[in-house]
């Protein structure tokens, strides 16, 4: 059963990034997008703290980390959003799902975690991940400007 | 631009979920996690929709739509991987699973749906990253 909300889990979030193409291929401006998705996403979140009886305490600390995580977050989709209206939604999703060694790499260096050897072979395949889809990419324009030469 | 693009993708989405991993060092009560994300959407909201209300910049209904929609697969995501931790599931086939699928799923579609073709460096450069991303889960 557990396994199955796995899987779910995968369609909801593969369903995510093809539901941000294609509202983007019907013309929604990528700000627009964000804002509706942050907006949503506040309204169900602060419905869901009220519902709570600790209600909203928390610690200062955590509600500045907290502001400082979200605007971060948004700029990162924002950015996503506006790289599938020139990019492929793939690679900006697999970026997005890559970042999460951003954060493995500083607990490592802040919290002094042990590097495991999966850890290692993770960042170096990340790595190379990122500098192919760079250089994919650039020779894709080369490739573009190329034939737009020759045409013209 | 583009390039630009990604790395900003890569380290503000990287840095986005550091939070957590700060909160978890504090060891606060779990039902602080909902103010938290409410705090977390409240600011990311702010930080985009403040210099549109400035502009001027009106939401389209299609936006409101579309956005409703991605907030609801977005939520239904999370939701379904904590059902999931929560059946005794390890992280380590949890986290795996549901990345590595919705990698899987979106290459499939924009192969089939949105007819993105894919040099040979792509390709690479999609199969490392999809390898790196499951290794980071599992770990």
């Amino acid at each position: 059963m557990g396994l199955l909300f796995c899987f779910l889990g995968a369609v909801a979030f593969g369903l995510l990034a093809c539901v941000s193409k294609v509202a983007e291929q019907r013309g929604c401006a990528a700000s627009g997008l964000v804002v509706s998705v942050f907006g949503w996403a506040t309204v169900v979140m602060l419905l869901r703290t009220a519902a709570l009886h600790s209600g909203f305490q928390m610690p200062a600390k955590a509600g500045a980390i907290a502001v400082a995580c979200g605007i971060c977050a948004a700029v990162a989709y924002l950015a996503f959003q506006t790289s599938i209206k020139m990019g492929k939604v793939t690679v900006g999703w697999l970026m997005m799902n890559l970042s999460s060694g951003v954060p493995a790499a500083v607990s490592i260096w802040i919290y002094k975690e042990k590097l495991s050897p999966i850890k290692i072979l993770a960042f170096a395949l990340g790595l190379a991940s990122v500098l192919c889809l760079f250089w994919g990419q650039k020779s894709e324009g080369r490739e573009v400007a190329n034939t737009s030469r020759e045409r013209g | 631009m583009w390039f630009l693009l990604m790395l900003i993708i890569l380290l503000a989405n990287g840095m986005s979920a550091f939070g957590l991993k700060v909160m978890a060092g504090w060891a606060l009560p779990g039902s602080v996690k909902f103010p938290y994300l409410a705090i977390w959407y409240a600011a990311g909201l702010a930080s985009i929709g403040a210099p549109m209300i400035l502009r001027g910049v009106r939401l389209s209904r299609s936006e409101l739509l579309w956005g409703a929609l991605m907030a609801a697969l977005s939520i239904a995501g999370q939701v379904a991987m904590a059902v999931a931790l929560d059946s005794n599931v390890p992280g380590h086939i949890v986290f795996p699973i549901a990345i590595g699928g919705s990698i899987f799923i979106v290459a499939l579609a924009g192969r089939i749906f949105f007819h993105e073709r894919m040099n040979r460096l792509n390709i690479i450069g999609i199969t490392t990253g999809f390898i790196a991303v499951i290794l980071l889960g599992m770990s």
